[in-house]
Parts: structure tokens; sequence; C-alpha cells
């Protein structure tokens, strides 16, 4: 048994060297998931506070109207297009979401009327059928604000006030989020696209054949992919992790030995689709289809990169049950919410059966050749 | 002369679909020799050997291996046989000397990769991946590969096809050093002045059946009994001979 064990890291130990010998292999494994990580943290990245994309269309000549601009423009809420300046251009933009709102202050805002010793005025905001959200919450946030300014100008009484208070201690940002589907993604292309691709390859050329003359076992082969695949794919989510914590700032809650032990477990269920796929196939044409028939809902259902919680309730309750799933959920529940594995027990449920389930497919349809 | 038969083969068959391509043949490997099966191709001698070699289910008879039953316990052959597929292969962007301790490890042993490299002239190229090597180059590393676990019968199936005669003749050379090691050597081959020179005794194979099986010198002596003359005359030299003397018997590659 020794003996058998150490072939088997042998075997892993050079697969793992060919492996960082290999640019194009690399380039997935690490370099993609950073690319990605760009992509996504560039989209999500500096939304932590909401604001929106508007216009302030300012026609009057007013002290106050010019104070109001000034003031708009240093808060964050609002990220304000100053070139756009008429109300036709705002439309324009709107139509074509580049704008969320216009605001337009008309000519008497800010003025004082006859017998008041006060500005008055009012502020209206345009916006589109599309943008029917964020107008709304822009009209609120206007009159929020110009509550507080009446109240500067006009002494009243406010017997009921609304005070808020954010109480999850550890705000998620969108990347928080996102980023257990990034490395669900990563393991889904490690783990499948790497063995359909050099299964059906190392059989074309006979070498698996030529491994077949000896006393190498099935399990051994498996085996030792397992582990060189689980120690590339944790370095390349290793190194992807670090990016997203220097760069995006990502928070990580849980532990990072509970999230490896967890990620490693994630790969091998996975490996063990490309396993039985690429054991399986005879040769490259053979196994897309099917590699694509089993990857696609993986990839589109299992919250890779679509929020689960926004697909219906019966959709996300068969999509439970995908194998991906409680790998991005359970990464997701250490990252944010510093879940750990003991915690985890119905996604290691799901995937203990799915290992059991795969593999035994894969041993039973493996052929050297 | 007794020698002890180190493989056996009795009443072999095989058929694909419906066409039987190994019809019932018999015959028997004696310990330490070299046995050529020769052959126009698809007379069956690939699927034969692959039989014995515990690649291909055998469909009837029965094939005995250093006293072991192939068909009962082909994990016990694996473990005594070395084989040298038509094309070797080998997976890339992995250095000589990790092959070779790959395939060692694959029979659960630790080897001096030097030794072996040394053994086919490859010590310079230990640390080259295999994809970079050539033709003869790779049938030699292929052929350390083989023999990584020291086996009992070695496995050639068409060891030259392709080769330059230089490296031809390099590879007959090698071969009667590995039978000079005491390893029994089973070799196809479609070259016939390749099986005179190297081989002790030949089958010749057509149609799944073998018509003909002794030493290359009996065989030929048995056809000049039977009144056989060869019209063209008999040259002293042929013009392999001349390729050699002009470019050096010495190995390039």
């Amino acid at each position: 048994m020794k003996t058998k064990l150490r072939t088997v890291l042998v075997f892993a130990k050079i697969n793992t060297l060919r492996f960082f010998r290999d640019p194009l292999a690399l380039f997935f494994t690490i370099a993609f998931p950073i690319l990605f990580l760009f992509v996504s943290g560039g989209l999500f990245g500096n939304n932590s506070n909401v604001s929106f994309k508007v216009a302030i269309i300012n026609q009057s000549n007013s002290q106050f109207a010019q104070q109001f601009v000034d003031n708009a423009k240093s808060n964050n809420v609002f990220k304000i297009d100053n070139t756009v300046t008429t109300l036709d251009a705002a439309n324009d933009k709107m139509v074509h979401s580049q704008l969320d709102a216009a605001i337009v202050l008309p000519q008497d805002f800010g003025q004082k009327q006859a017998g008041k010793n006060y500005p008055s005025g009012q502020a209206k905001v345009y916006y589109t059928q599309n943008n029917q959200q964020a107008g709304t919450a822009l009209g609120a946030i206007l009159d929020a604000q110009f509550k507080q300014i009446n109240s500067k100008f006009v002494q009243t009484d406010m017997p009921f006030t609304v005070s808020t208070e954010q109480v999850n201690q550890h705000a998620l940002t969108s990347l928080d989020y996102t980023f257990s589907g990034l490395l669900g993604f990563s393991i889904l292309g490690l783990g499948i696209f790497g063995p359909i691709n050099l299964f059906p390859e190392l059989k074309k050329q006979g070498v698996l054949r030529r491994l077949s003359t000896t006393p190498l076992r099935v399990w051994q082969f498996f085996l030792s992919n397992v582990i060189t695949q689980a120690i590339v794919g944790l370095f390349g989510m290793a190194v992807t992790f670090g990016f997203a914590i220097a760069v995006f700032h990502l928070h990580v809650i849980g532990n990072f030995l509970e999230i490896g032990v967890y990620l490693a477990f994630g790969i091998i269920l996975i490996l063990g689709i490309g396993l039985a796929l690429g054991g399986w196939a005879k040769n490259e044409r053979q196994v897309a289809p099917l590699a694509n028939l089993v990857t696609f809902p993986m990839m589109f259902l299992s919250g890779t990169f679509f929020p689960r919680f926004l697909m219906p309730d019966w959709l996300q309750s068969i999509t439970n049950y995908l194998p991906l799933t409680p790998v991005i959920d359970g990464v997701r529940l250490m990252i944010t919410e510093g879940k750990h594995l003991v915690d985890l027990g119905p996604q290691l449920g799901i995937m203990a059966i799915w290992v059991i389930v795969i593999y035994a497919i894969a041993f039973r349809v493996f052929r050297w050749e | 002369m007794t020698q002890q038969n180190i493989v056996v083969v009795d009443q072999l068959r095989k058929s694909y679909d419906d066409k039987e391509v190994v019809k019932g043949i018999s015959f028997s490997v004696k310990k330490g020799e070299i046995f050529g099966i020769l052959g126009p191709n698809g007379a069956g001698k690939t699927t034969t050997l692959e039989m014995i070699e515990t690649l291909r289910p055998i469909d009837g008879g029965t094939v005995t291996l250093d006293g072991i039953d192939v068909a009962k316990d082909p994990w016990a052959i694996k473990r005594v046989i070395g084989v040298q597929p038509q094309t070797p292969a080998f997976q890339d962007k992995t250095r000589l000397k990790e092959l070779l301790e790959m395939f060692a490890a694959a029979y659960g042993e630790k080897i001096s990769v030097n030794e072996f490299l040394a053994d086919v002239d490859l010590v310079d190229k230990a640390n080259s991946y295999a994809e970079t090597l050539s033709g003869g180059q790779r049938q030699r590393f292929s052929i350390a590969a083989a023999l990584v676990h020291n086996p009992k019968v070695f496995f050639l199936d068409e060891p030259t096809t392709g080769l330059d005669p230089q490296a031809r003749r390099h590879l007959w050379e090698l071969i009667q050093a590995i039978r000079d090691r005491g390893i029994t050597v089973i070799m196809t081959t479609h070259y016939l002045e390749e099986a005179e020179m190297l081989c002790d005794r030949v089958a010749i194979m057509d149609a799944g059946q073998i018509i003909a099986l002794d030493t290359p010198k009996n065989l030929i002596k048995q056809l000049l009994d039977r009144g056989f003359t060869k019209k063209q005359h008999v040259e002293q030299a042929n013009l392999e001979d001349v390729f050699i003397d002009l470019t050096g018997k010495g190995l390039r590659d």
C-alpha cells in the first residue's frame, strides 16, 4: 500500500511540475480569474454607496440654486454629468441608459417670493420608464434634503420621525458577494475543461495505453490527478484571493485554512466530472457536446455570475442540488459570514453524495484508449 | 539444446465483430531468444501481441507467460513484461528523467535514471522533453522506459519502422544487448532482412494463421530444398551497404 501511494505521489509531483511549464494552463488558471476579478471589481468595486448618474440643469441664477448645485457635486450620492446642460441632451442620454435622471432647477428656483423672507422653489426630476427606480429614489432623496433645508428656514414641529441605523457590522460589497462565484467558475474551468482537453489528447497519442501496460491502477491515476489539480487549483485561488484583498479590499471573515479545505473538496468534486468525461471520451469531438451540456447549467444556475436569489423559487430549489451550487454557497458563507466547516452540513452533505455518484461513474466509464 | 519455454500460446483466437483476425494459433517462445513475428499488414501480428500483453481480451485459447495464465492474472503479467508500442509517445513538457521516474513508479520501483539513460545513449538528454527527440531517440528512450522494472519478456511492435539505416542498426544492437542480458524479446516486423539478422526464430503470419515457424536459416534452407532459385543474381552488397559505407555506421540524431 505504501508503495502504491508512493507511485501516486511521484505522478502527482511530476504532473504538477508539468503544469507550471504550460503557459496556456497557467493563463487559464491564474491570469484568467484575475482578469475576471478586474472586470467584476471594476464594475462593482466602488458602489458601497449607491450613486446615481444625474444631470443637473440649472436654469436659475439665484445664489441658492448655485449652492445647491455645488452641494450636490460634493456629495457622493450623485455622479453628476457636467456635459449635459439642456433637457433634450439629458433625454437623449437617458434613453441610452447613460444617465439615470435629470434634475431641473427652474428659473424661479431659489428666488424669494413676494412677502417671504426665505427662498423657495420646486426642483423637477425627469426620468424615463427604464429608470423608474432611480427616479423615485432620487425624488425621495431630494425630498429628504429639502425637508432639512426647510426646517432651517421655517420652524416646524415634527412629532414623528424616523431614524435608521446599520446593523450589519461588515458591510458587504458586491465583490464580497460575487467573489465566491468567481472561485466557483475557476473550479469549473480547471476541473472540467482541464481533463476533457488533456485526456483525449493523451489517448490519441497512445500515452495512456502505454500506462495501461504497467501495473498502474485507475485509482492511482485518478488520485494523482486529484492531488495535482488540488495543488494547482489552490495555488491559483490563493493568488486570486491575494489580488482581491490587496486591490479590491475583499473582506474575508472566515478562516483561510477552512476555506482552503472546503475549496479543495470542491475541486475534488468538480474534477470528478472532468475525470468521468475525459476518461470516457475517445476523442475531443465526442466529449465537447456532453461537456457543454453538463457545464452550462452549472455555469449559469449555480450562482457563479448570476445571483441565485434573483431566480424564481422553483428554479432555486432545483439548482440547490447542482454540484457546484453548494461549493459556491459554502465558500460565500465562509467569506461573508465567517461560517465554519461544522456549520456547512447541508452543503457538505450534497457535495459528498455527488462525489460518490460522480466517482462511481468515472471509474466505471474510464478507458485507457 | 533444451531450452525452457517462457511463453506458450495455445489455440489463440480473436474476432472483431464477425471477422476472425486470429484463427487459433499456437506457438512457444524459448527463454532468452529473440522471437520474430513476420507478416503483411493485417495478418494479425499486433492483435496477437496485444492479447499476450493483456491489452485485448482473449476470445479463445490460452496464453501462459512465465507460468502465469494471461487471462486469469493479467496484473501479474504486467509486472513481468515490458511493452514497446508501435509509435511510442510520451506526455509533453516532461523531462526524460521524470518520465523514467514515472514509469518506474508505475511498477513501484525506484531506479537510477542515469544508468537507464546511459544504456540507450541518452544521458545528455536527461533534461530534455520527449517531444524534442528524433524518431530514433524516441524509440531508444521508449525501450529504456519499457525496461525500468527489469521484465522477463520484452515486446516490440515494429520498432524500426520509419527509422533511417543508422538508427535502425543502432536499435538492432540495442535489442541484441537486451537479449544478452537474459531478457526474452518478442518483436513484430515487416522488414525481412531485419528478421534475418536479428531473430533467433521467426513465425510467419498471414490472414490470422501461422504458416511457417523456424530459424531464419532453416526457413531459407527448406525453401531451397524445395528447388527454389532466385531469378536475380545475388549481389555481394546491396544499396544499403553502400549507404552505410558512405555515411558511416555512427549514429546521428
